[in-house]
C-alpha cells in the first residue's frame, strides 16, 4: 500500500493478502478478498466501508478472534495466524482491548465490578476506578447496566477494554447504536485515550464523518482495503459535520 | 407439515442435549412404571389363579391332636364352606450323600388325587401308586438342590425310627410360594428345608396319629365371616390343644407374597410421579425460556392471525413430544426391566408359571401418567405464550434489574469474592427460583440414593444383631419332646461341643385387655450368653429371675411398658391355667417378634420342676459341620440350625437382588441429577451466551468462563446435597414405618460410608453434567454470538 503507516513508528501489524471466506453449503461467500495494511503504534486508524464489505472480519482477525482463510497476520514479530486457540486467548487476554456495537456488559455486575472484570486477569491493570475516571463515570461505579443509558454503558465497556493497559483497542461500530451527541462523546472518550495512554487505536466505521478524526483512514469496499487517507490534522468531535 | 410443526422439529433439534436429557428422565420413570406395575400385575393374576385353581385355605389352625371326623364339624360351622383335617409334622431328612441333615415338612395327602383344598401342584412324576406306604411327593426346589430325581430315595427320621422314601413327583403348593419355615428365616432356604407330601397312612403310622390330625385348613364363604367362623371352630376344638390360628393374611408365605405386592403398588405411584415431576420441572424451565426468547415471533404469529390456543398448544406440543418419545423409548426398556424381574421373582417365589407379560393397559396408564406430566410442565409457558400481546412484544421486554444480594452488606466477604463469586451469587439470587429446581434436582437423587444405600445398610445391621449380637451360638438343637436337666448334660458331653445352654420354647396367647398376640415365649437361664437380649442402646438385657422381657413391637402392639401385667395362656399341652405375669423388660429386635422368660419361672408356669425342647451349643473353632453330623444321629434331636449357613443363606439370597436394585438406583439418581443441573445450566447458558461470550473475547479461557456456570452448579448442587441428607433420612423414617410388621422391622441406621457414597456420586453427577456443558461452552462462537442483537 502506498500510504507509510506514519512517521517511522513502529508497525504493529503486517496484514498481508489477507482472505477470507465463509462457506454456507454450496455457497461460498468472500469477506476478505486480499488485504494489505499495516497498523502502526500509537496511531489512531479508522476503517470505514459501508455494511457488508469485511471490516468486522478483518478486525476480529486481527484481535484473534477468528482465522483467515489465506494471507498472514503479523503481530510485530510473531505471525498471528499460526496461534493455536490457546494463544489467541493469551494473546487477547493481554494485548488487545474490544470495544463492540453492543456492549455486552454483564447485567449481574455493577460498573466497577464490570471493570474489575478485566482487571482480575490482567498482569499490570489500571484500578477499575481510575478506569471509570478515565470515561468519566467514576460517579456511576455502583450502578448496574440496565440503570444506564447506551452511551454510558458504552463507556463503561470502554474502560473495561481499557483497564488492563492493552497496547490495541479494537472498536467495531462503538457507536452505531447511539445516537449522534451521545456517539460523539464515546468517540472523544477513545480519542483521549489514544493519546493520553498511548494506545493503539482501530476504529471500524460505515461513517464517513468519523473518518477525520483518525491519523488514517483505511476504505474498504468488497473485502478489499481501496485506498488509505493520511489526515494532515484530526478533527475534534467538535468539527465534526454527522 | 404446517410450517409450526417444522419450527418445532428445528427447535427440538437445537438442543438436542437437552431434549434428549428429559427424554432420559420420562423414559426412566415410565420404564419403572411399566416394569413395576406390570411385576404388581403379574404377581396378582398369578397369585390370585393359582390359589383359586389349587384352592388355598382362608385359615389354618395348629393343634396337638383332634380325630379326623373333627373337620366334619368344623364345616357345619356356619360361614364355613370346606374344612379338612390334615397331619403336618417338621421331620428330621437325610439325604444320600450329604453329611449334613435337611428339615423336611410332613404334610398327609389323600392317598388317591382329590380336589383337596390347599392341593399340590405336581409338575413332574406322579401321585401316591394305590397302597403304597413308602412313596413321597418334593417340592421341586428341594429336589433340585438337592440334586434329587424321581426314583432317588431319602431317609425320614420320626422318633428313633427311620423310614426310607422314595420320591415319586416333584409339586409345587400355594402354601409354599415362599418357601420358608419360619419368619426368622426371612429367605427361602431350598437346599435345607424341603416339603414332603406322604400318602395319610403312612403319615399316620409313622407320627402314630391314627384316624387322627393336627392340622385343620378351610375356605370360608367370605372373609368378612371368618373370624366368627375361627372363635367358633375354637370352641369346638377347645379339648384339643389349639396352639395358632391363622388367617390367610398371616400365612407365612402369603404374607410374604402379599407384603412384596403391597410394596409394588406404592412404588408404581411413587417411582413414577419422581421422575415425571422432575421432567416436568425441567420443561417448566426450558418452555417458559423458549417463550421469553421468543416473544416477539409469537406476537408475529399472533398478528398473522394465529390464535392464542394454537400458539399455546405449540408450546404443550414441544413437552408432549419429549414425553412421547421418552414413553416409546420406555416401552422397549420397561418390558425388558420387567422380564429381568420376573427373573428375580422366579428365584424367589415358586409359582406354577411365571412369566412377564404385557400388559396393554399399563403402557397406555404409562403414556397418560408421562404426557399428563408433560402437560403440567408445559402448562405455565403455554399460558404465557397464550397472554402475549402482539403489539407489546414488538417493544423489548421490561429489562429485568439486577439487584443487591444481602451478601453484598457483609462488605468484606463481598469484596473478597472475585467478579466471578459476585456474579455467581447475583446470578443465582436473580433466577432463584430456576436455581431453586438445580438444587432441588440434586436433592431428590441424594435422597434417592440415601434411601438405596439405607435400605442395605438397615437390613444388614438387624441381620447382624439378630445372627451375630443376640445369637452366640453356632448351632441350635431342637428336641422332639420336652425334656428334663440330664438331657442337657447329655448334650455338654457331645464331641466338639464346647458350650451349651437349656432353651424352652412354649406357644402362649398373650393378652393385655382386649389386645392379644399369640407368641413364642422362650426360656433362657439366667446370665445367658449364648442368646442375648438388647435394648435399643445395645445395652445387655438379662432374663432374670421372673417376669417377661418384651420385645419393642411385641409391647407396643399390645399396648404394655415394664411395670403392666400380661396374661399368658398356655396354647399346647394339657395345662390350661392362664397365668398373669409381669412385664420387666422390653429389648429390641428387628425380625420376627420375642418373648423371653427364665427358664424355670417358665417351667414352673407350666407346672413343671424344669423342662427343655431346645438348646444353643457353642462349638470348637471350625467344627461345626463336625458337631452337627454327631448331633443328627441323635434320634430325639428333631432339627439342627447352624447360625452361620442361616446368616449367609440370608446375605446370599438377598445381596444379589440389592445389588441389581442399587445399580438401578445410581442409574436413576444420576439421571436425575444429570438431566436437572444438565438443562438447567444450558438454559442458563443460552441466556447468558453473550456475556460469556465477551468473556472469552476479552481472553478468559474456556475453563474460566466455564467455571462461572460450573462453581454455581457446584454451590447449587451442594445446597441441594445438604437438603438431601435431611430429606433422605425422612424417606427412611417414612419407609420404616411402611415397612413395621411382625415379620421384620427396619433399624434406622444409616452407615457413614452411605454419606460418604452419596456424596461422591452426587459430586460425580455435577461434574458430568458440567462437562456436557462444557462442551456448549467450547462450542460457543464467539464472532457469531457477538453479532447478534440482544
Ligand atoms: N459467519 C458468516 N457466515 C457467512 N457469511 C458471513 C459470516 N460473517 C460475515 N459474513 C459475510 O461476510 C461479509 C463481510 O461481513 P462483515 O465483515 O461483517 O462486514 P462489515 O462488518 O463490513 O459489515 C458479508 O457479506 C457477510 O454477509
Ligand atoms: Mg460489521
Amino acid at each position: 500500500m502506498s500510504e507509510d503507516a506514519g512517521n517511522g513508528r513502529d508497525i504493529v501489524f503486517r496484514v498481508r493478502d489477507l482472505c477470507k471466506d465463509y462457506r454456507m453449503g454450496e455457497v461460498t461467500v468472500s469477506a476478505l478478498r486480499g488485504v494489505t495494511l499495516d497498523v502502526a503504534a500509537g496511531e489512531f486508524l479508522v476503517i470505514l466501508g459501508p455494511s457488508g464489505s469485511g471490516k468486522s472480519t478483518l478486525l476480529n482477525i486481527i484481535g484473534g478472534l477468528d482465522a483467515p482463510t489465506a494471507g498472514e497476520v503479523y503481530f510485530r514479530d510473531e505471525v498471528l495466524t499460526n496461534y493455536t486457540d490457546a494463544q489467541r486467548t493469551r494473546y487477547r487476554r493481554s494485548r488487545i482491548g474490544f470495544v463492540f456495537q453492543f456492549y455486552n456488559l454483564m447485567p449481574n455486575l455493577t460498573a466497577e465490578e464490570n471493570v474489575a472484570l478485566a482487571t482480575e486477569i490482567a498482569d499490570d491493570p489500571i484500578a477499575p476506578i481510575e478506569a471509570l475516571r478515565l470515561v468519566g463515570l467514576e460517579a456511576r461505579r455502583a450502578h448496574f447496566p440496565s440503570q444506564m443509558s447506551g452511551g454510558e454503558q458504552q463507556r463503561v465497556a470502554i474502560a473495561r477494554a481499557v483497564a488492563k493497559r492493552p497496547e490495541i483497542l479494537l472498536c467495531d461500530e462503538p457507536t452505531g447504536a447511539l445516537d449522534f451527541s451521545t456517539g460523539k462523546v464515546v468517540l472523544e472518550v477513545l480519542s483521549d485515550i489514544n493519546v493520553r495512554l498511548g494506545t493503539t487505536l482501530v476504529v471500524i466505521t460505515h461513517n464517513a464523518a468519523i473518518g477525520g478524526m483518525g491519523d488514517r483512514v483505511v476504505r474498504m469496499s468488497d473485502g478489499h482495503a481501496r485506498d488509505i487517507v493520511v489526515n494532515a490534522r484530526r478533527l475534534t468531535t467538535d468539527e465534526l459535520e454527522w | 407439515m404446517r410450517v409450526l410443526h417444522k419450527k418445532l422439529l428445528r427447535a427440538l433439534l437445537k438442543t438436542p442435549g437437552q431434549s434428549l436429557a428429559v427424554i432420559m428422565v420420562v423414559l426412566c420413570g415410565t420404564a419403572c412404571y411399566i416394569c413395576i406395575a406390570s411385576a404388581y400385575r403379574n404377581l396378582v393374576l398369578t397369585r390370585d389363579t393359582y390359589y383359586a385353581q389349587y384352592r388355598f385355605a382362608d385359615f389354618e389352625i395348629y393343634l396337638e391332636r383332634a380325630p379326623r371326623t373333627v373337620a366334619a364339624r368344623l364345616s357345619a360351622i356356619p360361614g364355613a364352606r370346606r374344612v379338612r383335617g390334615r397331619i403336618v409334622k417338621d421331620v428330621k431328612v437325610d439325604v444320600p450323600g450329604e453329611r449334613e441333615s435337611r428339615i423336611g415338612r410332613l404334610i398327609s395327602m389323600p392317598e388317591t388325587p382329590e380336589p383337596v383344598l390347599n392341593d399340590i401342584c405336581l409338575r413332574r412324576g406322579r401321585y401316591f401308586s394305590e397302597g403304597a406306604q413308602n412313596e413321597v411327593i418334593v417340592n421341586e426346589r428341594f429336589a433340585l438342590h438337592n440334586g434329587l430325581a424321581l426314583g432317588d430315595r431319602i431317609d425320614v427320621s420320626i422318633e428313633s425310627r427311620r423310614y426310607p422314601l422314595r420320591i415319586v413327583g416333584l409339586a409345587l403348593s400355594p402354601e409354599y410360594v415362599y418357601m420358608i419355615r419360619n419368619v426368622q428365616e426371612l429367605v427361602p432356604s431350598f437346599e435345607r428345608f424341603g416339603i414332603l407330601w406322604v400318602p395319610e397312612p403312612f403319615a399316620e403310622t409313622a407320627l402314630d396319629m391314627r384316624e387322627a390330625c393336627n392340622n385343620i385348613i378351610g375356605v370360608v364363604d367370605e372373609i368378612a365371616v371368618l373370624d366368627g367362623v375361627l372363635d367358633r371352630a375354637e370352641q369346638t376344638l377347645e379339648s384339643y390343644g389349639v396352639f395358632a390360628k391363622t388367617k390367610r393374611e398371616d400365612q407365612i408365605s402369603n404374607r410374604f407374597l402379599s407384603d412384596e405386592i403391597k410394596g409394588l403398588g406404592v412404588s408404581a405411584r411413587i417411582v413414577p410421579a419422581i421422575f415425571q415431576g422432575i421432567a416436568a420441572l425441567i420443561l417448566l424451565v426450558l418452555l417458559n425460556r423458549m417463550v421469553r426468547t421468543e416473544r416477539t415471533q409469537i406476537g408475529l404469529l399472533k398478528a398473522y392471525g394465529y390464535t392464542n390456543l394454537q400458539v399455546a398448544v405449540h408450546y404443550l406440543q414441544f413437552a408432549l413430544i419429549l414425553a412421547a418419545l421418552g414413553t416409546v423409548g420406555a416401552f422397549g426398556v420397561g418390558q425388558w426391566l420387567a422380564y429381568e424381574m420376573v427373573q428375580i421373582y422366579v428365584q424367589f417365589y415358586q409359582f406354577p408359571l411365571l412369566e412377564a407379560r404385557v400388559y396393554p393397559d399399563v403402557l397406555t396408564r404409562s403414556v397418560g401418567i408421562a404426557l399428563g406430566f408433560a402437560v403440567l410442565g408445559a402448562l405455565s409457558a403455554a399460558l404465557r405464550a397464550a397472554r402475549i400481546h402482539p403489539a407489546e412484544s414488538m417493544r423489548p421486554a421490561a429489562p429485568r434489574h439486577a439487584h443487591r444480594v444481602w451478601l453484598e452488606r457483609f462488605t468484606r466477604v463481598w469484596r473478597r469474592l472475585g467478579f466471578a463469586g459476585k456474579m455467581i451469587c447475583r446470578n443465582i439470587s436473580r433466577n432463584a427460583f430456576r436455581a431453586g429446581i438445580s438444587a432441588f434436582g440434586v436433592m431428590v437423587s441424594a435422597a434417592i440414593l440415601i434411601v438405596g444405600f439405607f435400605t442395605v445398610d438397615a437390613f444388614r445391621y438387624g441381620l447382624h444383631m439378630q445372627f451375630y449380637e443376640m445369637q452366640r451360638h453356632d448351632l441350635k438343637v431342637s428336641f422332639q419332646l420336652e425334656q428334663g436337666k440330664p438331657t442337657y448334660y447329655d448334650v455338654l458331653r457331645f464331641a466338639h461341643v464346647r458350650e451349651a445352654e437349656p432353651v424352652l420354647e412354649y406357644p402362649f396367647e398373650m393378652r393385655n385387655g382386649w389386645r392379644k398376640k399369640d407368641i413364642i415365649v422362650t426360656g433362657l437361664p439366667r446370665d445367658a450368653r449364648l442368646q442375648r437380649l438388647l435394648d435399643a442402646e445395645g445395652a445387655h438385657v438379662d432374663v432374670g429371675e421372673d417376669g417377661l422381657s418384651l420385645d419393642e413391637h411385641v409391647a407396643r402392639t399390645l399396648g404394655v411398658a415394664v411395670g403392666d401385667r400380661v396374661t399368658l395362656k398356655p396354647l399346647m399341652g394339657r395345662i390350661k391355667k392362664e397365668r398373669e405375669v409381669v412385664v420387666r423388660r422390653v429389648y429390641r429386635q428387628y425380625l420376627g417378634i420375642g418373648a423371653y422368660m427364665n427358664i424355670d419361672a417358665l417351667s414352673r408356669l407350666l407346672d413343671e420342676p424344669f423342662a427343655m425342647n431346645a438348646a444353643l451349643l457353642r462349638t470348637e473353632k471350625g467344627r461345626n459341620a463336625d458337631a452337627d453330623v454327631v448331633l443328627r444321629d441323635v434320634a430325639a434331636i428333631a432339627s439342627i440350625v447352624s447360625r452361620d449357613r442361616a446368616y449367609q443363606a440370608v446375605l446370599d439370597t438377598i445381596a444379589q437382588s440389592m445389588k441389581v436394585m442399587n445399580v438401578m438406583l445410581v442409574l436413576f439418581a444420576g439421571v436425575i441429577a444429570f438431566a436437572v443441573i444438565y438443562n438447567v445450566t444450558s438454559v442458563s447458558l443460552a441466556e447468558r451466551q453473550r456475556e460469556l461470550a465477551s468473556l472469552r473475547v476479552m481472553g478468559l479461557t474456556i475453563s474460566e468462563v466455564g467455571r462461572i456456570l460450573y462453581v454455581e452448579n457446584f454451590v447449587l448442587g451442594g445446597l441441594g446435597l445438604i437438603a438431601g441428607f435431611p430429606c433422605g433420612f425422612a424417606l427412611c423414617r417414612l419407609l420404616i414405618r411402611a415397612y413395621d410388621s411382625d415379620l421384620y422391622r427396619l433399624p434406622f441406621h444409616i452407615e457413614p460410608r452411605t454419606l460418604i457414597v452419596t456424596t461422591i456420586l452426587t459430586i460425580a453427577f455435577i461434574l458430568i453434567a458440567n462437562l456436557a456443558v462444557n462442551v456448549k461452552v467450547r462450542r460457543l462462537d464467539l464472532v457469531e454470538v457477538l453479532k447478534e442483537r440482544e
